[in-house]
């Protein structure tokens, strides 16, 4: 299987960078730090229906993963701006499957460097402050393959960003804004249990709210363990939809690609 | 006088130069002003929902975020230099040529680097400012004017001040240090709200080390009236001054280190 491969490279790889991620979990987690205390002091005027020790949890499992929502190819992107891309066509494999590869790589491996040692410490924090187990077990176990199907479903957006930047040649505008639309959505910026109810209702069935506001609700109980199979089909559906959609954008673009020569 | 003409006309053909590109120019101002929206949405929803904050209403929240977010933005505007651009001075050897110049290096890292998409973050943060200042009722007087800018004006040296660590540890580590966007992003996310919601140690690091309390929320406090710990009013025109304070010193430093510099040779 070469795009196994191709995957198990890029994961040796993103090991490498272990001093930039001592700097990573330091950084995220005074963020978290600075979050629980804004929220805790919110709920100390007015508590509200979600428990606050699931809003610090949401809060800690976000920056652990924060890293896998925001890591994109800067490789690719380059080839892209320089037209190396077109080396990529002579490969025999599947352009797409190849970079959905090295992507899923690099956020999974990116992410896990970041979380385990996260989650470790938070869980060290006081109760109301930190991480604590949910409290079946089940909740756990729902969680993960949802957390896994998250993963599949930010790597099919993040190659939809990519198709757009095969379009624009400039990254920035247009991939600064898929994310912001991202971490708006799916509860970095604010988590999704706070959101008005309303809005609740709708945002949930978004792409966004299945990366981690779907595995994160399940870990804290908020979808019933017994709700996990209709969570998984909801994540299942929109990770064949955003990859069709990628592949088909990515051919498009295939079929445009111009090379200049030289 | 001279140095200050040299910075605005370097602004004033920088600024030229990110205008040449109109659609790129405009897609990214756009995608600035959707970020820090959505910055604001996130300080709505939560008035929506909890509707105040121990002794802060929504209205003064309104007003901290504006005041935070007009100093912030108006720093990276004007000294992207230092704020972003010092790191790859360093890397591609840039800043190599600013030593053979006659003027000061840090007025020519100022003079090197503009950020003018920030322009729309600086709207949102005024229209921000006027929210709030209208449900808080503010009675606006002409030394609650001139407290505001001196609050706004010292923030920005502060902010200055603050990514200038990051600029020193660059001299000596070539690299980018991320650890440093603790106290200066960090201190944006922490200090849009007003510091006496939070635990000490981060209230000790926020008004003592990173005095984002001092330059802020002291004074706007006092706009409001609402004195922060009930402090008397002369604090509110002195406290803000310490933004200058932790300039000066970083700005010493920065000339220390600069004394250690070596080219990378690139």
């Amino acid at each position: 299987m070469s795009y196994f491969t191709v995957f198990k490279m890029r994961l040796r790889m993103e090991l490498q960078y272990r001093g930039a991620m001592i700097g990573g979990i330091l950084c995220q987690m005074f963020f978290g730090l600075i979050l629980v205390a804004l929220y805790r002091a919110l709920y100390a005027g007015k508590p509200q229906s979600v428990p606050i020790e699931n809003v610090a949890i949401y809060v800690w499992l976000q920056q652990a993963f924060f890293r896998m929502m925001l890591a994109s190819d800067s490789e690719l992107v380059d080839k892209i701006r320089s037209g190396d891309i077109s080396y990529d066509l002579c490969r025999p494999v599947n352009m797409y499957g190849f970079y959905y590869a090295r992507i899923m790589a690099q956020k999974l491996m990116g992410s896990l460097m970041r979380a385990v040692p996260m989650l470790v410490m938070a869980f060290v924090l006081p109760r109301g402050w930190g991480v604590s187990l949910p409290e079946s077990g089940l909740g756990l176990l729902a969680a993960v393959p949802a957390l896994f199907l998250g993963l599949l479903c930010v790597c099919a957006l993040e190659n939809i960003t990519v198709a757009f930047t095969m379009i624009t040649l400039d990254p920035r505008g247009m991939q600064g804004l898929l994310n912001l639309l991202m971490l708006t959505l799916s509860g970095n910026l604010l988590p999704l249990t706070l959101f008005p109810e309303s809005w609740q209702k709708i945002i949930t069935f978004f792409p966004y709210a299945q990366l981690l506001d779907a595995p994160i609700r399940l870990y804290t109980g908020e979808y019933a363990p017994g709700d996990a199979f209709r969570v998984y089909v909801l994540q299942s559906f929109w990770v064949v939809v955003l990859i069709g959609l990628g592949v088909s954008m990515w051919n498009a673009n295939r079929k445009r690609m111009i090379v200049q020569g030289g | 006088m001279n140095t200050l003409r040299l910075y605005f006309k370097s602004i004033g053909m920088l600024l030229k130069s990110h205008l040449q590109y109109p659609s790129s120019f405009i897609m990214q101002t756009l995608a600035q002003l959707v970020m820090e929206g959505s910055e604001m949405m996130v300080v709505i929803l939560i008035v929506d929902r909890f509707e105040r904050l121990k002794g802060w209403s929504g209205g003064n929240l309104y007003f901290f975020f504006g005041v935070m977010s007009v100093s912030f933005y108006l720093t990276e505007l004007f000294g992207r230099g230092i704020t972003g651009d010092f790191p790859m001075m360093v890397r591609t050897g840039r800043l190599d040529t600013f030593l053979v110049r006659p003027r000061g290096v840090l007025t020519q890292v100022l003079c090197a680097g503009t950020d003018p998409r920030r322009i729309t973050c600086i709207a949102v943060g005024i229209v921000s400012l006027i929210i709030g200042s209208g449900i808080s009722g503010i009675s606006w007087s002409f030394a609650k004017v001139l407290v505001l800018a001196e609050s706004i004006s010292m923030s920005c040296l502060l902010i200055l001040g603050l990514f200038m660590i990051e600029a020193i540890f660059s001299i000596f580590s070539v690299k980018s240090v991320e650890l440093v966007n603790a106290i200066t992003y960090g201190g944006r996310s922490a200090c849009q709200y007003p510091i006496d919601i939070y635990p000490l140690p981060l209230r000790a690091l926020f008004t003592v080390i990173a005095p984002f309390a001092l330059t802020m929320h002291v004074p706007a406090a006092w706009i409001m009236d609402k004195p922060l710990y009930g402090w008397p009013a002369w604090t509110a025109f002195v406290t803000p001054l310490s933004g200058a304070v932790v300039f000066v010193v970083m700005s010493v430093f920065f000339h220390l280190a600069m004394r250690h510099y070596r080219s990378t040779g690139s």
